[in-house]
């Protein structure tokens, strides 16, 4: 569904992600990993067109993404939850959401579906985004970017800044997205976590691509330790 | 939207010279066409001129603004004139009426009722609108409402000539009060303008409105209060108060964020 | 002047010579010329001076002051109201001192006391001025400018009030408008290139690092608002005593529209710019003067008089400018830094003599005392989340500490702490026993602490000789000695070759190393170094093990080290403390540290720890 072919990305003059290759299939989970600086977030903010890539293309379903505006990415049906969450946080979280779709009809019609994913976003509605806890910003981030009824959902280090209870909660809900056939991406710091919740995962070190597969896959590349600690084992 | 506009003076000038121009219509036709002059004027300045520098940083647009504010003034200087023009207001604004033993010029009431029907209708446009919505969300936070599908260009856009109109809507409201209109008019507004954002914090509409309500004030009771001596100084004072708040409160009096937030 | 060694000496000629020529070359176009002719240029003149001003200020600070005509306004007043003679002055100013209005001084004198009131007056504003946020200078510069012209269209018994004054003798000739503007010209380029405009320049370039090697932000623009009103207040006095009138509106909205656009069209970062803006700009605008009283283009068009025509036309050029060439014409260059003078073969700079093995010490010339950073008990929560719970670090000079862990561990949110940035919550840092917690990151540069950033831009328009060479000048070490520091730092790290190209132009790998070097230049007992190696291939990282190995050596400075790329750590750093979620997780070698079970768990998750140990 979506490939990212020979991806680089430069910020003036100083390139941090230097050709990757990396394909979504539909329906597939797929995690990327790696160290603070592997050029992670910057391949996320080239797909969706926050960034234009300095080489390579990316490919939704056919349709090359580089050169585009972040709007019109994300009517094609690419949704990302960015790191950090950014909820607005003048807005009430019945106004977040509501901006999550692309018409107003369109949240009236998928409106229930997703409260009934979200209950503690119904208790809230009528509240201001930054009364919400780290980990209920997070669930409306989320559930705004589901409104679009994306076909494929980025998130940007879910984990980040939460404490770990509520880390499991999220998890629980990608988990359960996953199960019911939606696409995603993820990228998180915490390897162990993606890792054991995708169905491949990249492991991306200094702006290339130092191992993929499965967890199994994973576990016996001797690339995956080293990317970390610098082990030799 | 998080940046400084010297055109913005511009704008309500030029709005207000296109009463004079459409002074022979009828009042409110003229008034309408000040309003249209005043939207196309800044969604033909934002095409222009700001499109281009959006993504420079701020002093690039800042004397981008500066630039427009030149060009618009003193094209109206070479097309009209570069002293003043008196304007025929209606005759009824001149009068007054009574109220409870008091006269009240009428010229009040339609400050009042405009004043008041434009804060309703820009309230209504940005709380109760999609458009508005995306509007606000763009304003905290730019790159995060184009990831959910907003269209930059077109809330911007729509923000400029939202400008516009309210520029325009200051214009005639000069003009009623002072029967005149000068190439130079727009500067003074646009100064209490950006001083009153400065008071009241970067990026906060209630605190531009707070921190314009202030000078007001103070502009007020100076010229009450102030020694014969030191009454034409009074403009000079007042500009001076908000250069000591930025000393104690670099970041305005009510504070606020300098710049947007970014994904 | 010579540059110290930033500068070769013929390029530092060419810099100086070429403005100082095109100067001339006006002056003596203007002398040539016939008697309204030549009262053109000698208001062309003026206006360069004013510009000279402007260029002192916005184009070293990066940051714009719509008030600077002011000081034109302050200037010109003074003056004239100085060489009135005693009868026009009772007529126009009956308000003055008896003093001042019998007062008839010569046009010289009264000029150099305009200056000087002029740069008191720039002193007493900017105090307050300078301290607002860099966005709101604009903004209250701006104000300061109505306030100036309110006071003088009101002050009527002693300025004239708004139909202002005549009658000023007119005693500005070419020749001595010349004369000024060259010197304009030299005192530009002497602060450009003094440690104070370096240090202001490295503010321009990116505030938060001049703030971390010690550099005084607003003390920096002070001093060249200072030296900016001096020069308007010369501006603005030999222009009134060209044109013999003055009114409030002489030199207020109008001229600060245009002398802004021949800064920011020549280029507003280099005295060049000013000064072939200033010329173009006002070519142009004679130009299309010419047209606004109606003329016949190309004998075909015919355009009526339009006075007004020439501001719309100056307006256009800058707003293309902006859109099209936001660095104006010189591109932000010196004469003698062009590329096309380069090619010639000139030589960019030139090096002090005795650059290798010298070790500068620090200013006071003590020997490193024995002493320690430490930390203890550090706590700091953001917005509810605890960010860092109660940690101890150590650090001693000659020593090399590993710092590593998870993204999000608090990394390098402890190093902003130690640096000052941040101010924790609770817990102490001691420097050598003194406790220096909630310092500003100035002071502690000072005390002998140096860090770099993750995203490392070391100041892209200076060279990167200069750049680092203000890393110096920041903690108070004059020109040339910091010229030297700065060689020797760079030949230490193996970029002595790239001394004389703009730091912008150098690797992502070579930029880094431009942060260390920075650094190093304040001499710093403590070091540290957030994420040196990002971006770094294999070759690199190793080069750069054994560059900061020699740097322990030689500096004997502590090093602390925040890394993921893991060869380096594990060969540099004897001592490594491995963070996780803002506590130490762990402490110890190396050896120690892999094989330790909760740090893999760590990074990798409980499913590694199994599959590594089979």
């Amino acid at each position: 569904m979506l490939e990212l072919r020979e991806i680089r990305v430069s910020y003036g003059r100083t390139e941090v992600v230097h050709g990757v290759d990396i394909s979504v299939g539909r329906g597939e989970a797929v995690g990327m990993i790696g160290p603070n600086g592997a050029g992670k977030s910057s391949i996320l903010r080239s797909i969706c067109g926050l960034v234009r890539p300095s080489g390579g293309e990316a490919v939704f379903e056919h349709r090359v993404l580089t050169g585009l505006a972040p709007e019109q990415i994300a009517r094609l049906g690419l949704a990302m939850v960015p790191e950090g969450r950014h909820v607005f946080k003048t807005l009430t979280v019945a106004e977040n959401l509501r901006l999550g779709a692309h018409s107003d009809s369109e949240v009236a019609a998928r409106i229930e579906p997703t409260l009934e994913r979200f209950p503690i976003l119904r208790e809230r509605a009528d509240q201001r985004a930054d009364r919400l806890s780290g980990g209920e910003q997070q669930q409306l981030a989320i559930a705004r970017a589901l409104l679009g009824r994306p076909k494929l959902l980025i998130l940007d280090e879910p984990s980040l800044g939460l404490a770990p209870k509520t880390i499991d909660l999220i998890y629980e809900l990608l988990e359960a997205l996953r199960d019911e056939g939606m696409t995603m991406l993820l990228v998180e710091q915490n390897a162990a976590r993606t890792i054991a919740f995708s169905d491949r995962c990249v492991v991306l070190g200094a702006g290339r691509v130092r191992a993929q597969g499965s967890r199994e896959e994973l576990q016996r590349d001797p690339g995956v330790l080293r990317t970390y600690l610098g082990r030799q084992p | 939207m998080g940046m400084m506009n010297f055109a913005h003076g511009e704008f309500i000038m030029l709005a207000a010279y296109a009463l004079y121009v459409f002074a022979g219509l009828p009042f409110p036709a003229a008034v309408a066409s000040a309003l249209l002059t005043g939207i196309a004027i800044a969604l033909l300045a934002e095409r222009v001129a700001f499109r281009p520098v959006r993504s420079a940083d701020l002093s690039t647009q800042l004397v981008t603004s500066l630039a427009v504010a030149a060009i618009l003034q003193n094209v109206v200087m070479v097309a009209v004139d570069a002293r003043g023009q008196s304007v025929a207001t209606p005759a009824s604004l001149s009068e007054s009426t009574t109220i409870g033993g008091i006269s009240v010029p009428n010229l009040e009431f339609v400050t009042l009722g405009l004043t008041a029907i434009v804060l309703a209708g820009l309230g209504w446009l940005l709380y109760r609108t999609r458009t508005g919505l995306a509007m606000r969300a763009a304003a905290e936070n730019f790159d995060m409402a184009r990831l959910l599908g907003v269209r930059a260009d077109r809330v911007i856009a729509i923000s400029f000539a939202i400008s516009g109109a309210l520029a325009a809507a200051v214009g005639v409201l000069i003009v009623m009060q002072t029967g005149q209109v000068t190439p130079t008019m727009g500067l003074t507004p646009v100064l209490i303008g950006f001083v009153a954002v400065v008071i009241g914090g970067f990026g906060r509409m209630f605190g531009a409105v707070i921190g314009g309500l202030l000078l007001g004030a103070l502009s007020s009771l100076l010229g009450a209060y102030l020694p014969d001596g030191l009454a034409p100084f009074r403009d000079a004072i007042v500009f001076t108060f908000p250069v000591l708040i930025l000393i104690f409160r670099p970041h305005g009096l009510l504070g606020g964020e300098i710049g947007k937030a970014r994904v | 002047m010579s540059g110290a060694g930033f500068r070769s000496r013929s390029s530092a000629a060419v810099s100086l010579l070429v403005p100082l020529a095109l100067v001339a070359i006006v002056t003596l176009v203007g002398a040539s010329g016939t008697p309204s002719f030549q009262g053109t240029v000698t208001l062309i003149l003026c206006n360069l001076i004013v510009v000279l001003g402007l260029q002192v200020f916005v184009g070293n600070s990066g940051v714009y002051s719509f008030g600077q005509l002011g000081f034109a306004t302050a200037g010109a007043y003074i003056t004239a109201l100085l060489t009135l003679p005693p009868a026009f002055a009772l007529l126009q100013t009956p308000g003055l001192p008896p003093l001042i209005a019998d007062a008839q001084l010569g046009p010289l004198l009264a000029t150099l006391i305009a200056a000087a009131i002029a740069g008191l007056l720039a002193v007493v504003v900017g105090l307050p001025l300078m301290r607002t946020s860099t966005l709101a200078i604009p903004i209250s510069t701006f104000a300061f400018l109505v306030v100036v012209y309110n006071v003088a269209a009101n002050w009527d018994r002693v300025t004239g009030g708004s139909s202002g004054l005549v009658s000023i003798p007119t005693t500005t000739s070419v020749e001595s408008a010349g004369l000024w503007a060259a010197a304009a010209v030299v005192l530009a380029i002497a602060f450009k290139w003094s440690a104070s405009g370096y240090r202001l320049q490295a503010t321009r370039e990116d505030e938060v690092a001049a703030r971390s090697i010690g550099i005084g932000v607003m003390r920096e623009r002070l001093i060249a608002f200072g030296i900016s009103g001096v020069l308007c207040g010369i501006g603005g006095a030999l222009a009134v005593h060209q044109s013999g009138v003055l009114n409030p509106t002489t030199f207020y909205f109008g001229a600060t529209v245009t002398t802004l656009t021949m800064l920011v069209v020549g280029g507003a970062r280099s005295v060049l710019g000013a000064v072939v803006g200033a010329i173009a700009i006002a070519t142009v605008n004679e130009m299309l003067r010419g047209l606004e009283n109606g003329a016949d283009l190309f004998g075909a068009v015919s355009v009526g008089p339009a006075p007004g025509l020439a501001a719309i036309g100056l307006g256009l050029i800058l707003l293309a400018t902006m859109i099209a060439m936001p660095h104006g014409l010189s591109g932000g260059r010196e004469a003698g830094e062009l590329p096309w003078i380069r090619r010639l073969g000139l030589p960019a700079t030139a090096l002090p003599p005795g650059t290798s093995g010298v070790v500068a010490g620090r200013t006071t010339g003590d020997p490193v005392e024995k002493g320690v950073l430490r930390a203890e008990g550090i706590t700091l929560a953001f917005s509810g989340l605890r960010v860092l719970r109660d940690l101890d670090l150590e650090l001693a000079p000659g020593e090399a500490l590993g710092l590593i862990g998870p993204n999000g561990a608090g990394k390098t949110t402890l190093v902003n702490v130690l640096s000052g940035f941040q101010a924790p919550d609770s817990g102490a840092v001691t420097l050598d026993g003194v406790d220096v917690t909630g310092r500003t990151p100035t002071r502690l540069a000072r005390d002998g602490l140096g860090r770099t950033f993750q995203a490392s831009l070391p100041f892209p328009h200076l060279t990167a000789l200069e750049s680092v060479a203000v890393g110096a000048m920041g903690i108070g070490v004059g020109r040339r000695r910091a010229a030297t520091v700065a060689a020797d730092v760079l030949s230490r790290l193996n970029l002595l070759g790239q001394a004389a190209l703009p730091a912008g132009s150098l690797t992502p790998a070579g930029q880094r190393l431009l942060g260390v070097a920075r650094a190093l230049a304040t001499h710093p007992r403590y070091l540290l170094l957030d994420e040196p190696a990002a971006g770094l291939n294999e070759v690199e990282c190793g080069e750069l093990v054994q560059i900061l190995r020699d740097v322990i050596e030689d500096f004997g400075c502590g090093i602390l080290l925040i890394e993921h790329e893991m060869s380096i750590v594990m060969e540099l750093c004897p001592r490594i403390q491995v963070l996780d979620d803002g506590a130490t997780l762990c402490e110890g070698t190396p050896e120690e540290v892999q094989a330790d079970p909760a740090v893999v768990e760590a990074y990798l998750g409980s499913a590694f720890l199994a599959a590594a140990d089979a």
